[in-house]
């Protein structure tokens, strides 16, 4: 069917103008998206992302390797060998988890009896090599004294507690 | 039936003793049951199905009611009462899930979390443990006390972590205990032992071993089994691997013949740790160190992981291919120049029977020689095969269990605790519970004194005068039966020496004494005669079997009840399946059978044959199997000449060893746990064990090498792994020993004792209490409760002598001498001396003659 005058009119002279209206109207607005790598965004503070482990307040580390994590992950991503101290302590000697495999549900951190472990706000896991995807224990454990990552705060006090 | 945790439930075994019992009925929780007069309450419910938790019961062990768990509401009583020590009566009614019991349990278990430090996430228990899955299941997730809990640490004077080592490898944390006493009564009523003790009372007790001790008995792993929480665990499996995280495969341990039974934990190609795996005709679900962890070699870092080819005068490792061609290339050589007589093989006794058997075949079937053997740790002077006596005795159709029904067990030269763990617990079992009498006859005084009525010493070498002198006391005394008194005195005519008075003399014990036993074992409906390796070990023994035989027939002993006991975990599989230089016939006639061709001619060589024809270079080529001679065998020099002697040896083995490293080629060898096989056991029971984990990639099992080495020979074996495990079961079930011939007596004769004149002490060399064979030393374990060899005397020659414990001392025989440090035995007495021969790094074989045993010097070594 042959287009009238009028309809090259509206498809142009009108509809233009108004489809250009609303870009420019964002031209002059606050933009949504971040500069990233150069911003990066705050995450929710309930974001899984990667793990840390936790020390104690004398640098001891929190984690003594008790293998609950690991028995807990779904996708059988934690690896660990516990071996002792010269207290005769329990303590991790090999720590690692596969990050490759991780599906970030947080499940380690729920189970961790000793407050061990938290999945942090880290997200930026691109790696060339597969090999870099295993986090050893180094990789993850906080530094001491801690400078100014904050502790975590805990959201999972809720059990019921009854008797 | 199946009870609580898999463990079949035990109320016969616990309450009967072959006669049949009264019943009674009492109804539990609404439904009726029957049960034996005398069982409990707890293991009534338990045949029913119903599951009561306890923590102090065992079914093994005597019911205290300790620990207060397995309250349950009795009718008419006024306050729960506890099931475990309840004995069921006829009419009871019995509730075990009323409210009110709930929380009489709960109540319990609080008290039990007072002191418990919750530091579940550390302890080694964890994942198995009683506390835990009571806790759980009556959710008491929540503390109301608001005090300080004990916390028992060994050292105040540091803030160390809690646990305390109580033996080599027993580590103790008093805060997590129940005070359940099962390791207690474990240590006292089962293995008779008294290292471990409670200190203080009430919320106080401390479990420990007494002051200045350490719980270090033979069967003390099992403590760390029955604790019901993580108060004592062991190093062996100390932080190691979680529970759940290991895979389990049935197995059985590898070093001695009674074939305990145990399971294996293992993940990541690495054993972790075995654990028993109750078997009531066998162990009674208690297992000694050595099956415990006597599973360790074969995760040693020393393992052989490539062949070895020596290449002028050097063994340089080469790949399997070149090693497997020189072999058949140079078998070939031989067999084509000299003949199939020339090649021989041994065997190690802890070899599968599958391996064993293809062994044979490959042996006799495709080499076509006789030149066979597994038994090569004693000496056997008596050509190609032992005596008749000596066979009959040592095929018995012996059953551990049965043991249990004796009334008498006369346990001739050996030291059961050493070598036979299981019927060890067996025979105290008998003794505790049964009352049977127990009368030993040792070269040495040994652990079991303390269960014997009798414990005989004879002087050494004179076992066949004490048996001589044994026939004639009932000869004498007219105890026999069976027999007219002519055949009596007939027999009286064979033995020598030729009086009670003589033979009682010559062997160091009163008359009196000799005449005693008689006596007992004439007047029992059911007595025993075991003997064990220091019987074995002996070098006249086939004229001492002779007269075990004789007194079994005059006696009238059962056919099963007088046995010859079997050393290692598999030597009885290699007896029947053939490893040997002479078959019986019936056994001929299977393999015939099964081959389709005759069997070759030539009468063949035992082990001490072998050895000799060697050096006679009437054998050129050996193939060792699994085994050491060259560390193992008496008298080590002549054993080393022969070895040297040869033209080509292939050894195939674990390690490095003495044996190998005169090897022209060596193979290494997978381990028990890396394939599936069977052994049998002393018993003679055919029980199979899987395969664990794979072995390195270098290493092959012994059934791949024989098949390798046939196949680069063009001789095909034509087995399959399937079919070679029927095969083999085949043999073993249609093994049928030549039964004892009641009317059939043989000589007995005592042996000239060698002159001796300046060798006074008699020497025993034999496997230390915590180590067997050759291979525990790769044990660390092992290791620690004998971390070196040393030379045991009595503390009375030690004082003659001026020699203090640790001090070196030079032993010196006619064929070697040696220098290893003094230690005191708790349990000799004379003139006797014993050395261990697990330690490659002393060649104590070398002070053994082949022909006498080992007589010794012995001086103190000047402090420099
Ligand atoms: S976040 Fe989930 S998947 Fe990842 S390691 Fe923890 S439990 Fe495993
Ligand atoms: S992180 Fe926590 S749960 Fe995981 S092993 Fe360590 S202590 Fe146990
Ligand atoms: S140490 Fe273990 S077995 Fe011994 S009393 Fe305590 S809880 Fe019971
Ligand atoms: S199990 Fe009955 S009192 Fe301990």
């Amino acid at each position: 069917m042959l287009k009238t005058f009028w309809d090259i009119i509206k498809t142009t002279v009108i509809a233009l103008p108004i489809g250009l209206y609303t870009t420019f109207k964002h031209v002059f607005k606050k933009p949504v998206t971040k500069k990233y790598p150069k911003a990066k965004s705050e995450m929710m503070p309930r974001y899984r992302g990667l793990h840390y482990l936790e020390r104690y307040d004398d640098g001891t580390e929190r984690c003594v390797c008790c293998g609950l994590c690991a028995a807990a992950c779904p996708a059988d991503a934690i690896y660990m060998e516990p071996d002792e101290n010269e207290k005769g302590e329990r303590f991790a000697k090999v720590y690692e988890i596969n990050m490759i495999r991780c599906i970030f549900c947080g499940f380690c951190e729920e189970a961790c009896p000793e407050e061990a472990i938290f999945l942090g706000h880290e997200f930026e896991l691109a790696n060339d090599n597969r090999d870099g995807f295993i986090y050893s224990k180094d990789d993850m454990l906080v530094e001491h004294p801690r400078k100014d990552r904050p502790y975590k705060t805990i959201y999972r006090r809720t059990r019921r507690h009854s008797m | 039936m199946q009870g609580r945790n898999g463990l079949p439930v035990c109320v016969k075994n616990m309450s009967d003793n072959g006669k049949e019992k009264e019943q009674v009925t009492l109804t539990i929780d609404g439904k009726e049951i029957s049960v034996d007069k005398g069982t409990t309450v707890l293991d009534a419910a338990t045949l029913m199905g119903i599951h009561i938790p306890t923590f102090c019961w065992h079914p093994k062990l005597d019911s205290i009611g300790a620990c207060r768990m397995c309250l349950v509401d009795v009718e008419k009583f006024p306050k729960p009462a506890v099931a475990c020590a309840t004995e069921a009566m006829p009419g009871m009614i019995v509730r075990t899930d009323t409210d009110e019991i709930v929380k009489a349990r709960r109540g319990v278990l609080e008290f039990m979390l007072l002191n418990h430090p919750l530091d579940c996430p550390t302890c080694d228990k964890g994942g198995e443990c009683d506390l835990q899955d009571n806790v759980f299941h009556y959710g008491i997730d929540k503390s109301r006390q608001a005090f300080t809990r004990r916390r028992v640490i060994d050292d105040q004077t540091t803030d160390a972590f809690d646990d305390k080592r109580i033996g080599p490898e027993i580590i103790r944390n008093m805060n997590r205990c129940v005070t359940c006493y099962k390791c207690i009564r474990f240590n006292k009523e089962i293995a008779g032992e008294y290292d471990l003790g409670a200190y203080e009372r009430g919320n106080h007790t401390v479990i420990d071993a007494a002051p200045g001790e350490q719980i270090d008995n033979f069967y003390s792993g099992n403590v760390v089994e029955i604790c019901p929480v993580g108060a004592l665990t062991n190093t062996d499996w100390r932080y190691k691997i979680r529970n759940w995280k290991a895979k389990q495969t049935l197995s059985l341990c590898s070093h001695d013949a009674d074939g305990q039974n145990i399971m294996l934990w293992h993940d990541q190609r690495q054993l972790w740790r075995a654990t028993s795996r109750r078997n009531d005709d066998i162990d009674d679900g208690w297992i000694c160190n050595i099956a415990r962890y006597g599973y360790q070699y074969i995760n040693s870092p020393d393992r052989l992981k490539t062949p070895l080819i020596k290449k002028e005068g050097k063994q340089v490792p080469a790949s399997w291919d070149e090693a497997i061609s020189l072999i058949s290339k140079r078998f070939k050589e031989i067999k084509d120049s000299k003949g199939s007589v020339c090649l021989a093989g041994l065997i190690g006794g802890n070899q599968s029977v599958e391996t064993a058997y293809l062994f044979n075949k490959f042996f006799r079937n495709k080499l076509h020689t006789n030149n066979l053997d597994y038994r090569l740790e004693y000496i056997d002077l008596k050509g190609s095969d032992e005596t008749e006596a000596y066979n009959c005795l040592y095929r018995a159709p012996f059953t551990i269990a049965d043991l249990e029904q004796a009334d008498v067990v006369f346990v001739f030269g050996s030291n059961f605790i050493k070598d036979h763990p299981a019927i060890n617990l067996r025979l105290r079992k008998a003794y505790r519970k049964f009352g049977t009498k127990v009368y030993t006859a040792n070269p040495v005084e040994t652990k079991s004194a303390d269960i014997s009525l009798d414990e005989m010493i004879y002087s050494p070498d004179t076992e066949t005068a004490f048996i001589a002198g044994l026939i004639h006391a009932i000869i004498d005394n007219k105890y026999y039966k069976n027999i007219d008194e002519t055949k009596a005195a007939e027999v009286k005519t064979m033995l020598a020496p030729a009086t009670l008075d003589e033979a009682a003399r010559l062997c160091g014990i009163e008359q009196e004494r000799i005449v005693n036993l008689a006596k007992v074992l004439s007047e029992a409906n059911n007595p025993y005669i075991l003997a064990g390796d220091y019987f074995v070990a002996s070098a006249k023994r086939h004229r001492t079997a002779n007269g075990m035989y004789d007194l079994a027939n005059l006696l009238g002993i059962k056919d099963s009840n007088a046995i010859i006991l079997a050393s290692q975990a598999n030597s009885m599989g290699a007896d029947r399946v053939g490893v040997r230089p002479r078959l019986t016939e019936n056994l001929k006639k299977t393999l015939i059978d099964k081959w389709g061709e005759e069997l070759p001619e030539s009468p063949g060589s035992n082990t001490s044959q072998i050895l000799n024809n060697s050096l006679d270079e009437e054998i050129d080529g050996l193939f060792i199997l699994g085994a050491n001679p060259a560390m193992r065998y008496p008298d080590g020099p002549f054993v080393n000449s022969a070895l040297d002697k040869l033209d080509f040896l292939v050894v195939a083995d674990l390690f490095e060893t003495a044996t190998s490293a005169k090897a022209d080629v060596v193979l290494p060898l997978a381990g028990w746990a890396e394939q599936s096989g069977a052994y049998v056991n002393v018993e003679g029971r055919y029980q199979k064990f899987e395969k664990a984990q794979d072995a390195d990639k270098g290493i092959k099992s012994g059934i791949e090498i024989i098949h390798s080495i046939a196949r680069a020979m063009d001789l095909s074996l034509n087995l399959d792994n399937a079919a070679l495990m029927h095969e083999t079961k085949d043999i073993v079930d249609a093994f049928e020993r030549e039964a004892r011939d009641e009317a059939k007596f043989f000589e007995v004769k005592q042996a000239q004792i060698p002159e001796h004149d300046n060798y006074p002490y008699r020497l025993l060399v034999g496997n230390d209490i915590h180590h067997f064979g050759y291979v525990t030393e790769h044990c660390p374990s092992l290791m620690r409760f004998t971390p070196e060899p040393y030379l045991e005397i009595s503390p009375n020659l030690a004082e003659k002598l001026g020699i203090d414990e640790e001090t070196l001392v030079r032993i010196e025989s006619t064929t070697g001498k040696l220098v290893l440090k003094a230690r005191f035995s708790e349990y000799f007495e004379g003139d006797v001396l014993f050395i261990p021969n697990n330690f490659s790094a002393t060649e104590v074989t070398g002070l053994v003659s082949r022909e006498g045993g080992g007589w010794v010097k012995i001086e103190k070594l000047d402090d420099k």
